[in-house]
């Protein structure tokens, strides 16, 4: 039976579409499985194999955490740069004391330098190690340039916008992070993550940025407690829940900041073997809890992974593990 | 013969919108610090398949309720005693298992958990394992939680092996 010449075209068409779909959906499936963020640390959902010391033996194996052959940063101090995004002048844990908190926390000779950030001097990499030093360099505020409903999209275009227009400096050897106010959502935050690092390449540089919640949106989910050792009232614990994520990412932006040097068989990083641990703690007149003191306040931040004698999760440098 | 151009139009426009659907984000490579949900939650159901491959019946029934039942598509629900049974019998291997990309939903008393799990697994001598999209009902009851109900699709069949890091001796 002759066809005409519509009816070939058409199957040929449907024809094609069929196999152009097959093939994509292979794709899709394939794509998926190489991009899937499931905490191995590569695309394939497999880990990295572990290399032998990073830097002729002063940064030993067998500590419960690999390296993989990539790079840490070792400036002294890492540059810290805040994207204060969303509403910053409201109520709650939305305000001027939550900036003040936590430009306090990544004072100069505060966070940085402190017993506590030294434990991260236990990571290096070929050139050397880790400082142990961070402090925060220039922050901004933007109010709301991509709406309150933020996707990773949106956030990547948030930290990008503020490197091309200038507002802030391009530096591969800083971390960026994006601090949101309590009414902005991000899919996954609150019911997987209460943050998250990653690095891409924006305006022409790998840039380590992270993402950091106000935790006032799911006290129970990404909060230690009501009432912070630096609440402004009492129920009002979102800066200190914020200093605890903080700690947690910029650890880990700065001992794995292209998600390829230090972390261990099941592919946490340093600072997620000790999530949400926080060992001793004390007790203030208000009755909020804290674990370390510097800077001029009381902090309420989890433990980090030290990467020596055995390895453990400790409050300070060469402390007890708990 | 135009109303049969025009049919195949129709075909031509239905499998370009099925391609399309359901829209799919594309997964980010990033490294997540797990809400306090998400960290108890995997602990817990990690407890479940250990207890699975140690067929410890004891462990297991300590965190499933006694109603517990499954569900999955084109099937009737499964009765919690014929899974334990089943899973607990020399028949079932579960050489080993992942879980990933955890939510957690706190709803009060109940917290609806929903993850990605690989295994290695055998029933019978054929091969069980591939990945499944699992959600999960936990009940709080008094100061622990129980395993309410399961709602199990498999994705897929494909086997996955994991390669894991050498063992580090401290010499290297």
């Amino acid at each position: 039976m002759l066809l005409s010449r519509p009816i070939r075209l058409a199957f040929a068409l449907v024809s094609i579409t069929l196999a152009a779909n097959f093939l994509s959906a292979q794709k899709v499936l394939h794509s998926d499985e190489d991009q899937r963020p499931n905490g191995f640390h590569t695309d394939s959902g497999e880990t990295m194999p572990a290399v032998a010391s990073p830097n002729n033996g002063t940064v030993v194996l067998g500590n419960g955490i690999n390296y993989h052959g990539g790079t840490v940063l070792h400036s002294n101090p890492v540059p810290v740069y805040i994207i204060w995004y969303g509403d910053w002048s409201g109520t709650g844990s939305n305000t001027s004391h939550t900036v003040s908190v936590i430009d306090a926390f990544l004072a100069a000779n505060s966070l940085g330098n402190s017993g506590y950030e030294k434990i991260n001097s236990t990571y290096g990499d070929a050139i050397g190690n880790v400082s142990g030093n961070l402090e925060l360099s220039r922050q901004v505020f933007d109010t709301g340039s991509q709406g309150t409903k933020l996707t990773n999209k949106k956030l990547t275009a948030i930290v990008n916008e503020h490197l091309t227009s200038g507002s802030l400096p391009t530096n591969s050897k800083g971390v960026y992070l994006v601090l949101t106010s309590s009414n902005v959502s991000e899919t996954g935050f609150c019911s997987q993550f209460c943050g998250f690092h990653t690095a891409q390449t924006l305006n022409g540089s790998n840039i380590k940025w992270a993402f950091i919640g106000n935790p006032d949106r799911c006290q129970s989910a990404c909060e230690i407690q009501s009432t912070g050792p630096n609440s402004p009232a009492r129920g009002v614990g979102g800066a200190d829940g914020m200093t605890n994520i903080i700690a947690h990412e910029t650890e880990e932006s700065i001992s794995d900041p292209d998600l390829n040097a230090w972390f261990d068989s099941s592919g946490e990083e340093n600072a997620d073997k000790c999530n949400f641990r926080f060992g001793p703690t004390r007790t203030a007149a208000d009755g909020a809890k804290f674990n370390q003191t510097f800077g001029g306040h009381d902090w309420m931040i989890q433990m980090n992974w030290e990467n020596r004698s055995g390895g453990g999760c400790a409050q300070v440098l060469g402390g007890k593990f708990f | 013969m135009k109303r049969l151009f025009l049919n195949l139009i129709a075909v031509f426009l239905v499998v370009v919108a099925v391609a399309q659907e359901p829209v799919k984000p594309q997964l980010t490579p990033r490294i997540i610090t797990a809400t306090r949900s998400v960290s108890l939650f995997t602990g817990l159901e990690k407890q479940v398949f250990q207890a699975i491959q140690r067929k410890d019946k004891a462990a297991l029934d300590a965190l499933v309720e006694d109603d517990f039942e499954i569900e999955m598509p084109d099937a009737d629900p499964l009765p919690g005693d014929d899974w334990e049974q089943a899973v607990l019998s020399r028949d079932y291997d579960l050489k080993s298992f992942l879980i990933r990309q955890m939510s957690a939903r706190d709803l009060g008393t109940a917290v609806v958990v929903n993850y990605d799990r690989v295994q290695q697994s055998t029933y019978k001598g054929k091969s069980d394992g591939g990945e499944f999209f699992v959600v999960d009902l936990w009940n709080k009851e008094g100061d622990s939680w129980r395993l309410a109900a399961r709602y199990v699709s498999k994705v897929s069949t494909i086997p996955w092996t994991p390669k894991t890091t050498p063992k580090p001796t401290g010499k290297q």
